[in-house]
């Protein structure tokens, strides 16, 4: 991993524990691997792996309700398995949940099988009305505590969608 | 054992237990036997997320002791959760899979494979210990206290064998709540209970 990445990494996770997050529940994403990795050698987290991105939702809804901040971290692919999970469980019961995701299949990503990603992400999130913030440049960062506590304002989900260049710390 | 009578009988062994249902018919059927409106939670928009969702309070809330219940037509669509519970090994949780080989809130609709399925053995297959069946009201009442009470580090899981609803158990009353009145009934006991603030202001 770069060393751009590297301090991409470090600033998420400090953005994070800066807003209360303490639970981190991943399944990772090539492009996720710096993040999960440096959130995983962190103290200041307790770090799940999950092995299906519905278990992310499941476990950070149930830590809000007990008072523990949380976030879920997926590829834009593991997002698009819990549309079921999130409007069952956090429009139904108004739960805030805080997702970070990757932005695939738009500029910078080098993978075929990510298109469909890039064609649907962003329609599936409007079409359940999950507000999201695109992360490109570490300017940016700042957002992902202000989009953090607007979960708790808005007690739904928010998103944050990571580019490919911001994430191995490469000015687009 | 009849449905309603497995959860009649673990009412009776709760003692300071929050709950965790799941949808269908536990939800409705742990409603019928404790008409509980605060400490449970009636998970019933999902399904097999239940023990992720407690999973989640238990780590937490460590002083709480939490049962959660989920249907195995739920625990088949989602089995790699025993691997994370696994790996998350809280002593404060129980995962009861209440096996009744049918979609019990679709009609009884039969379980792929379900004569078959053997769930304790999967448990065991990803690493669980602390794994037990439990198939009579008598077993519930003679061996659930030692179960729930056990000083034992790590991880519970417990399979109920009941029968599948009854025609008229199938009638039998859904919880309530809108979604957002259980939620803050639930998180505002929990604060009562822990002292913790889940909704960022007291009231």
């Amino acid at each position: 991993m770069s060393g751009g990445a590297t301090q991409v990494a470090n600033q998420i996770a400090d953005e994070l524990a800066g807003c209360g997050v303490k639970l981190v529940a991943s399944l990772p994403d090539n492009w996720l691997m710096g993040l999960i990795n440096a959130l995983d050698g962190d103290r200041r987290f307790v770090h799940v792996r999950v092995n299906r991105e519905e278990s992310a939702i499941g476990l950070c809804s149930g830590a809000y309700m007990g008072a523990l901040g949380s976030a879920a971290v997926m590829g834009a692919s593991g997002f698009m398995t819990v549309v079921y999970a999130i409007t069952k469980i956090n429009y139904t019961y108004e739960i805030p949940l805080f997702l970070l995701l990757t932005l695939r299949g738009e500029v910078g990503d080098h993978h075929k099988h990510h298109v469909s990603n890039g064609l649907y992400l962003r329609s599936v999130l409007d079409a359940i009305k999950l507000p999201y913030q695109v992360i490109a440049a570490p300017e940016d960062i700042a957002s992902i505590s202000r989009c953090y506590h607007h979960t708790r304002i808005y007690s739904r989900p928010m998103a944050v969608l990571f580019t490919r260049d911001f994430l191995i710390g490469r000015r687009a | 054992m009849k449905y309603l009578d497995c959860f009649r009988a673990l009412a009776r062994q709760r003692t300071d237990q929050v709950v965790i249902t799941s949808a269908g018919n536990s939800s409705q059927a742990w409603w019928a036997a404790t008409r509980d409106t605060e400490a449970s939670f009636y998970l019933d928009a999902s399904m097999g997320l239940s023990t992720m969702f407690a999973s989640g309070l238990a780590l937490a809330q460590p002083g709480l002791r939490i049962w959660a219940f989920m249907g195995d037509g739920a625990f088949c669509m989602n089995p790699g959760m025993l691997m994370v519970e696994r790996q998350m090994n809280l002593p404060n949780l129980i995962h009861f899979v209440v096996s009744n080989r049918v979609y019990g809130a679709t009609s009884n609709a039969v379980l792929p494979n379900f004569a078959d399925n053997d769930y304790a053995g999967m448990a065991r297959s990803m690493g669980l210990d602390r794994v037990f069946e439990l198939g009579s009201v008598e077993s519930i009442e003679r061996e659930l206290a030692p179960i729930s009470a056990a000083n034992t580090p790590g991880h519970t899981f417990v399979v109920l064998e009941v029968e599948p609803f009854s025609e008229a158990e199938q009638k039998l009353e859904q919880p309530p709540f809108d979604g957002p009145e259980l939620k803050f009934r639930f998180g505002r006991y929990l604060e009562g209970r822990t002292d913790c603030n889940v909704f960022g202001y007291r009231i």
